[in-house]
Parts: structure tokens; C-alpha cells; sequence
């Protein structure tokens, strides 16, 4: 059963994929991309990693291709077809993601992989938090604190660029 | 942990302050008093750096220092000052002048998580942070098109290459099982065994490294981000950022990597090869100084991964001293470009016609920036480029160093056209005297002293010595 629903969630992850970087309509598009998501998250669930399929779903499904679509319908045109690819793209674009493929498939086909062994035990969501803020016992408190900065800046970044300032004021 | 983390602690201190600024009653459009305390405590940020760092580990070996990192944040410290001393007049009529300074400083802080990092996370998250900003300050002019351009070739560039990064730091953690530099340098020995995924994961570490360093090939965002960016964030990239990301490179190389050198060395090779000479040539034929410096400093970055090469302490101490001498050369050459700039706006080579006659200070310290560049003898870049390539000596690459000396040939030829240009040209209409502002002034002072200085107080270099290690 687990084998099954294996194949046709990786059988949606590759042909909504391949929409989504073929298809001409950009709004489709992105609503390929929502499903490859999607079934990435399923994928998770499969594996019994509630929570990092949990995470999939509210920050790529739930925050990022909502931001795309929103930032598509806002943009006009959004509806027209989007320029063919030309014989030379299209050329350029299988020569380099071929060598891409066949390097990484020579890679990791050379790899001998072996079935691992043991239970997975999903952490619970308070270990990870506790993880999170852990001082000792290997926490990642630093680059917690160090990303909330980075957050800062990147809100100021985003105000200082969108911000208009009429001349008379103060 | 005070003690240890004190860098850190200042700029996020500086970043509240920047952060609430605002609020501060009784404000005018008039920014040049709040400048002026940027500027001053920019400089008791710098001064700190002379307290002696000791070495400690903090957060679970997330965060490392000693020493040589602190010299390194030191330095970097260092050229933001001069930046920012740099940037007063562009910054006095500009009303986002706090902002600026929020998002130039937490690049900063990123790039010293990034250089005390002896863990892949901490690498990363640093990395980010030190580029993420860099974009919206490229982009700050908010009603110059070209600024705008400039800040989207270098997000998407960025996080392009980003990607790459953490795709090969993912393959990385999954064959080694640590994340920490010390242990993977334990598992990573170079044995056949899994040795055809270890160069592909480290081919894709390699591309997010050259694409910040703007290595060739990985060097083609350069010039289009440099010539739209405001000067100051151009000089700023081309030598805060990168010699940042040449700190930690040497620290991922001589400790994650040490076993692994066979792999690295050629990659290291072919790519300083391509680095100077690719860069050298497009140099020749650039009109717009801003892009002109650019590929120099591409070319700059090819030398550079000569003395990484050296793979000695020689080789990271002399890196470390061309990086200070790269700061005082390249910054001195930025600061002109800067000044004349903000006074006049033009940027082109032939702008630059017969200006000894009206601004005889200015051309003589873009002369000795040339100079220093270049590597002619009396200036301090020969010292630096001599150290390094000694470096290489070392290791018997004189093939190498050939090459390097042919660059160097070529190289002279268009820091002499730019002199010439200004000593020799006869124009019909020169840029006009200007006299700049008195902390642009103080800026070049500093780096005409440093140029002409640094060469000769052998002790720098010393202590630099003392301070670096090897493989």
C-alpha cells in the first residue's frame, strides 16, 4: 500500500513539474507548482514526518505559491500566453539540464545504498522548539537569534524600497 | 561570552540604535549632525577591535574565535568605517540615511557569524545574512532605474548561487554526518571510497563561494550589479563582501577540507588562471570607471586564490596583509570615483581628461591607488602581490606565478591608461575644482597614508604570521 502511494505521489511531483516549467500561462503555472508542493509534503507524510510535511504545506503551499499567485494576478497580462521558446533555447536549456541529470544520476547511481535499519522516531514539536532555544546539549539558539536578525533587516530592506516619500514631508 | 561574542554584541547594538533612531525628537532634513555620530560610533567600534581576542567556543562549537578572526573582523570594521566616511555626501541629502546604515551593518554582522563559524549552519545563515541586505542596498536609489536593476540581477544571482551552496552543504552533511568543520575533516580523506560524491558536493560549495568572490566563470553579475549600485555599496561589495567570503573560504579549505587537497588545488588552479586573465582582458576595454574597477577587482580575486594555494601559514597571513592593502587601494580609487560622482556625476573615463590641472590631490591619490594595484614597487600592493606569490613559490607552482606576472604586464597597461588619462589627456572641458566634505577627506587621507605606509612596517606582516596557521 505504502509502496503504491509512493509511485503516484513521485509520479505527480515529476509531471506537475514538468507543467509547471512547460506550461505557457503563468498562472497555471503556479497552481502546478501549488501540486508539486503539495505532493512533496505527502511524500513526508508518508515517511511519517508529520512535522516537517506540516512545515512543507504552511510555509511553501500555505506562504510561498500563495505569494507567487498573489504577486501574478497583481501584475497585468497575467492572463496572456507567455513567448514561445525559441530552437536555440530550447537547445541550450536539454544540453545543460542533461549534463545536469547525468552527472547526478553517474553520482549517485555509483553510491551503494543500503536499506537503513531501526525505527524512525519523530520528534515531538516540543523537542524541536526546545532544541531550538537550547543554550546547551547542542541547541541551535545562535543561528535562531542570528535569523531573527536577518528577518529585521530584510523587513527594513523591504520598507526602505516600497516606501514612497512625498517631498514636503517631514 | 561577552568577552567573546563583543563584536557581535556592538553591531547589534548599533542596529537597535540605527533601529530607533527615528524617534528621536526634534529631527530635521538636516542629516549631518546624526552622520557625524554614525560616523563616531562607527569609529569606537573599530577601536574596540584593539582589545586582544582570546580564543574561545561558544554555543556548542557553533561560534569560534581567536586571534586571527579577530584581526579579520577588525579589518572589516575597518573598511566600513571608510565606506561610511565615504558615503557622507551622498548620504546628507538622503532621508534614508538610518536605514542605510541598519542594513550596511547587519551585512557586516553576517559576515562575522560567517567568519567565526566552524559549523555548515552557521556558514549559511551567515552567508545570507552578509548578502540579503546587500541587494536592497543596491537597489537604495530608489528613483534611479539602473539602481533598481542592479539590486535584481544581484537577489537573483545571489540566490541562485545560494542554492547551489546549500545543495552541495546538504550532500556534504549527508556523507560526513556532521556539520561541524573539525569532524567532517575526520570523515573526508580523500579515500576512493564515496569520492565521486564528494567532489560533486564540493564542486557545488566551490560555485556558491566563486559566485561571491566573483571568480570567472561565476563572474558574470559583477559588472552590471557594480556600475548600477551607489558607489559606496560598489565598494563595498568589491571589498568588504569579498574579502569576507576569502576568510572564510580559508577557513573551509585549511580545516573542513585539509585531507582533501588533491581535489582542491587543481580546481583552485585553473580557476585563478581564468580569474586573471579573463578579468584582465575585459578590464582593457571598459569606458565607465565603475565598471572598469570591477573587473579589476575580478582580476584582484584571481591573485588572491594564488595565496590561498599556498595552503601555509605564509600563504593565509599574506592573503590577510593584500586584503588590508586591497582595503586602503581599492577604497582610495572607489573614493575619487565617489567624490567626483556625488560633485559632478560623471563616471566615464574620458570625464577624467586633464583633471591633474584642476584637482591636482585627487589624481595624484587615484595615481597611487593605480599604483597600488598594479603593484609598482614603492606602493604597498607590491608587498602584498610579492607575499603571495611567494606563498606559491613555496608549494613549486611556477607556472603559476608565470602567469601571474604575465597578468600583471597586461594589468599595468590599463591602470597607466587611466593615469595618463588624467596626467597627459588635454580636455576641453575638465571636471571643475570641488572641494569635498571634510570625512571624504579624512577617508582618502587615510588610505594615501596607508598605501604609501603599510609597505614599509614590516611588523604588520609579522604579526600576521604569527597569528595564521596551515594545512
Amino acid at each position: 500500500m505504502k509502496a503504491i502511494l509512493f509511485y503516484i505521489f513521485s509520479v505527480l511531483i515529476l509531471a506537475c513539474g514538468i507543467f509547471t516549467v512547460t506550461s505557457r500561462k503563468i498562472y497555471r503555472a503556479a497552481i502546478f507548482l501549488l501540486l508539486t508542493v503539495v505532493s512533496v509534503a505527502a511524500l513526508y507524510f508518508l515517511m511519517e514526518y508529520t512535522f516537517l510535511g506540516v512545515v512543507q504545506l504552511v510555509i511553501y503551499a500555505g506562504g510561498i505559491v500563495v505569494l507567487i499567485l498573489f504577486a501574478v494576478l497583481l501584475t497585468h497580462d497575467s492572463g496572456s500566453l507567455l513567448p514561445p521558446l525559441g530552437v536555440k533555447r530550447t537547445v541550450a536549456t536539454f544540453a545543460l539540464t542533461g549534463t545536469g541529470l547525468t552527472v547526478f544520476l553517474y553520482t549517485i547511481l555509483g553510491r551503494k545504498v543500503e536499506p537503513g535499519s531501526g525505527e524512525f522516531n519523530e520528534p515531538s514539536v516540543k523537542m524541536i522548539g526546545g532544541q531550538l532555544l537550547d543554550l546547551y546539549n547542542f541547541g541551535f539558539v545562535l543561528p535562531f537569534e542570528a535569523i531573527s536578525i536577518l528577518l529585521l533587516a530584510a523587513m527594513v530592506g523591504c520598507i526602505v524600497l516600497a516606501m514612497k516619500f512625498s517631498k514636503t514631508m517631514n | 561570552m561577552l568577552v567573546l561574542l563583543r563584536y557581535e554584541f556592538i553591531l547589534v547594538a548599533l542596529i537597535v540604535i540605527f533601529l530607533l533612531a527615528w524617534l528621536i525628537p526634534g529631527k530635521s532634513e538636516d542629516r549631518s549632525l546624526s552622520l557625524f555620530w554614525i560616523n563616531v560610533l562607527l569609529f569606537i567600534n573599530f577601536l574596540f577591535g584593539f582589545i586582544p581576542v582570546e580564543e574561545g567556543v561558544l554555543f556548542n562549537n557553533m561560534f569560534y574565535t581567536n586571534e586571527a578572526i579577530g584581526v579579520q573582523k577588525m579589518l572589516l570594521n575597518f573598511g566600513a568605517l571608510i565606506i561610511s566616511l565615504q558615503a557622507y555626501d551622498w548620504l546628507k541629502s538622503n532621508r534614508n540615511a538610518f536605514e542605510f546604515y541598519l542594513l550596511l551593518i547587519s551585512t557586516l554582522l553576517g559576515m562575522f557569524f560567517m567568519i567565526s563559524a566552524r559549523n555548515l549552519l552557521m556558514l549559511y545563515v551567515g552567508l545570507e545574512m552578509a548578502t540579503l541586505p546587500l541587494a536592497a542596498l543596491a537597489a537604495f536609489e530608489t528613483d534611479s532605474k539602473r539602481s533598481a536593476e542592479s539590486g535584481i540581477k544581484l537577489i537573483l544571482n545571489s540566490v541562485l548561487s545560494s542554492a547551489i551552496f546549500l545543495f552541495g552543504l546538504a550532500l556534504l552533511y549527508g556523507e560526513t554526518g556532521s556539520l561541524h568543520f573539525s569532524d567532517m575533516a575526520g570523515k573526508l580523506t580523500g579515500n576512493p571510497d564515496g569520492y565521486r560524491d564528494t567532489t560533486l558536493s564540493l564542486l557545488l560549495v566551490f560555485t556558491g563561494f566563486g559566485f561571491k568572490i566573483s571568480i570567472v566563470p561565476f563572474h558574470l553579475w559583477t559588472a552590471d550589479v557594480y556600475e548600477g549600485a551607489p558607489v559606496s555599496i560598489t565598494s563595498y561589495l568589491s571589498v568588504i563582501s569579498k574579502s569576507s567570503v576569502v576568510f572564510v573560504f580559508i577557513s573551509f579549505l585549511y580545516i573542513a577540507l585539509k585531507n582533501m587537497a588533491p581535489l582542491w588545488i587543481p580546481f583552485l588552479m585553473v580557476t585563478s588562471v581564468l580569474t586573471m586573465t579573463l578579468g584582465n582582458i575585459f578590464a582593457l576595454r571598459q569606458q565607465n570607471m565603475k565598471r572598469f574597477l570591477a573587473f579589476s577587482s575580478i582580476a584582484q580575486a584571481g591573485y588572491i586564490l594564488i595565496g590561498i594555494l599556498g595552503a601555509s601559514a605564509l600563504g593565509m597571513s599574506s592573503v590577510i596583509f593584500f586584503v588590508l592593502i586591497y582595503i586602503f587601494s581599492n577604497l582610495g580609487a572607489f573614493g575619487v570615483v565617489s567624490v567626483i560622482s556625488a560633485q559632478t556625476g560623471k563616471e566615464n573615463l574620458d570625464d577624467y581628461k586633464g583633471m591633474y590641472h584642476t584637482n591636482p590631490m585627487l589624481s595624484l591619490l587615484l595615481l597611487l591607488s593605480m599604483f597600488s594595484l598594479a603593484g609598482v614597487p614603492p606602493t604597498a600592493g607590491f608587498f602584498g602581490k610579492l607575499f603571495m606569490l611567494m606563498a606559491a613559490a613555496g608549494k613549486g607552482y611556477y607556472i603559476l606565478i608565470l602567469i601571474a606576472a604575465l597578468n600583471m604586464i597586461i594589468s599595468l597597461y590599463y591602470y597607466l591608461r587611466i593615469i595618463k588619462s588624467m596626467f597627459m589627456d588635454k580636455s576641453e572641458s575638465p571636471i571643475a575644482y570641488f572641494r569635498s566634505s571634510i570625512y571624504s577627506r579624512i577617508a582618502l587621507v587615510i588610505c594615501f597614508a596607508g598605501i604609501i605606509l603599510t609597505g614599509f612596517f614590516s611588523g604588520i606582516f609579522d604579526y600576521f604570521y604569527s597569528i595564521s596557521f596551515g594545512i
